[in-house]
């Protein structure tokens, strides 16, 4: 056992997990700068053109609004059955259209497969 | 068929015209040799002892719904590959021309699991992860489990190549560590995929006890915000970007980040419906039930039960207790430096490991154990899916360092 441990290039294994650890970190960290910036650039981006059009109204309380878990819940189950009830909602006007068909000889009854009527016994 | 009956020595004219003595003795050639043919006569204690394995799984996946999905095409394929046979009929997994050693081409040549990963883009919604990026660190601390099992397979004895091949079961996902080995260790693919997925199968029964340990009562209860909402720019942002940043960092993690962002840009951009629910429902079942049937056939006794199979079984086991402590360990740290209000409840860490979405049910299994009414489960799926993206990368990162 202590001879097989003394055959590996431990050096070589501490840089591959120092290296390979800190690279699994660095590309997550680069995720999380870009997607804690990004909300900010578009927010920006809205704003200008809100300003533009001037619909923007400036708010007094930079605090972020978050609605408790709960209430989500109760919002998604009510918007939930109200899509789902839809379709009792119906227009009332029922209509049997009529489905005009081409003749064509490949669906004719005339040419079955043995152009044979069936023998009555 | 009467040559195989008569064991090749007799004609057919002598069991069909034969009579007496001599045609009674052909046929108890035919019959010995019919025998000789059965599995009856070829079973080895090994094979006794993988069809147990395979009905264990199938047990374990029927009775207590543990990764029902995988087991039971697994512990089946254990079976089908534990059949003894005589070898030359092209039937088994290992042998050229047969249908399992068809289907296992795409295990062999790391087809499968991207086409999982596809499957998982279509169907995760990062916006828990989008609304909070800084849980991703959670991610990747918990992927400490990958390369702690790449150190002990070192420490164990493990080639180099197989060892780079064995940590990724420490990012616990099976479509990362069959990706890998295919590439650093096929030899070892079947021990592999089987230790991944047993352990992946078993994080409600190991992920607990450690969650138990490091988090105090205290700790648990704590009750974070809400994820904020995150607009459909966002959503189709993230992908794109997710693409491109990580395979510039890890270019040999593309098959795998790729297909996963592609999957997740076909679910947000909203006019690629009809391709998101197929890569998400048909496709994924399609490659699942293959990838679980030829992985599970490939653990025949004779090239399975090795000593090498044992220790990677149990690295396996220590690479999942590792990953999880990291991920716990690393979300207590981070409330060290967070203000009050702002602080996480720790227990999400344990769903850095990527088993999807597997880690972050435990997290809400165990949260609601101590306050039922904190739900953590939209929390632990963001550390849950950058444990996916960050299983991928780290296996790139082995694969460009070992290639």
């Amino acid at each position: 056992m202590f001879y097989l441990l003394e055959a590996v290039n431990w050096s070589q294994i501490w840089v591959i997990t120092a290296v390979g650890y800190s690279v699994v970190f660095s590309a997550l960290i680069l995720l999380i700068f870009v997607f804690k910036f990004m909300p900010k650039v578009l927010n920006m981006q809205l704003k200008r053109r809100l300003k533009k059009e001037g619909k923007y109204v400036e708010q007094g309380d930079t605090e972020e609004q978050y609605i408790a878990g709960e209430v989500n819940a109760a919002i998604g189950t009510a918007l939930g059955l109200y899509f789902s009830d839809l379709h009792d909602d119906e227009s009332k006007i029922i209509t049997i259209k009529r489905v005009e068909r081409r003749y064509s000889p490949w669906s004719s009854k005339i040419y079955n497969i043995n152009n044979v009527l069936p023998s009555r016994r | 068929m009467v040559t195989l009956l008569t064991g090749g020595d007799a004609s057919a004219q002598d069991v069909l015209q034969g009579s007496g003595a001599d045609s009674s003795s052909a046929l108890a050639k035919g019959m010995d040799t019919f025998w000789n043919y059965t599995g009856f006569s070829n079973i080895s204690f090994g094979n006794i002892i993988m069809i147990v394995v395979g009905l264990f799984f199938i047990f374990l996946a029927i009775q207590f719904n543990y990764e029902p999905l995988l087991l039971v095409p697994i512990g089946t394929g254990i079976i089908l590959g534990n059949i003894p046979f005589v070898e030359g009929f092209q039937i088994g997994i290992y042998e050229d021309g047969s249908v399992l050693n068809y289907l296992y081409f795409g295990v062999v040549k790391g087809v499968y699991p991207p086409l999982i990963f596809l499957g998982i883009g279509a169907m995760t919604d990062f916006s828990s992860l989008i609304s909070n990026p800084r849980l991703m660190l959670l991610g990747a601390a918990a992927q400490i489990g990958v390369f702690g099992t790449f150190i002990g397979a070192m420490a164990l004895g493990f080639e180099i190549h197989q060892a780079g091949a064995i940590s990724i079961i420490g990012g616990a996902d099976g479509p990362t560590a069959i990706f890998a080995s295919s590439k650093l260790a096929p030899e070892l693919i079947g021990s592999i995929a089987i230790a991944a997925y047993s352990y992946m199968a078993l994080v409600p029964v190991i992920q607990p006890p450690i969650m138990k340990l490091l988090i105090t009562k205290k700790e648990r209860l704590i009750k974070m915000k809400p994820p904020r909402a995150v607009s459909k720019t966002e959503k189709i942002l993230f992908p794109i970007i997710g693409m491109i940043l990580t395979l510039f960092i890890s270019p040999t993690a593309l098959p795998l980040l790729g297909m996963l962002f592609f999957g997740n840009l076909l679910k947000e951009c909203g006019v690629t419906e009809r391709l998101a629910e197929t890569a998400r429902t048909k496709m994924i079942d399609i490659v699942t039930i293959l990838l679980g049937l030829t992985v599970g056939a490939s653990t025949q006794a004779s090239v399975f039960l090795t000593k090498e199979s044992i220790m990677i079984f149990v690295l396996g086991a220590a690479s999942f207790i590792v990953a999880t402590a990291g991920g716990l360990l690393f979300a207590k740290i981070m409330n060290l430096f967070l203000k009050d209000g702002h602080k996480i409840n720790p227990l999400i860490g344990a769903a850095g490991v990527s088993a999807v979405p597997d880690s972050a049910r435990v997290v809400q299994h165990e949260g609601l154990k101590s306050d039922p009414s904190n739900h953590l489960l939209m929390h632990a799926m963001a550390p849950n899916v950058s444990g996916v993206i960050g299983s991928a990368v780290a296996a790139g990162i082995m694969l460009s360092f070992l290639m």
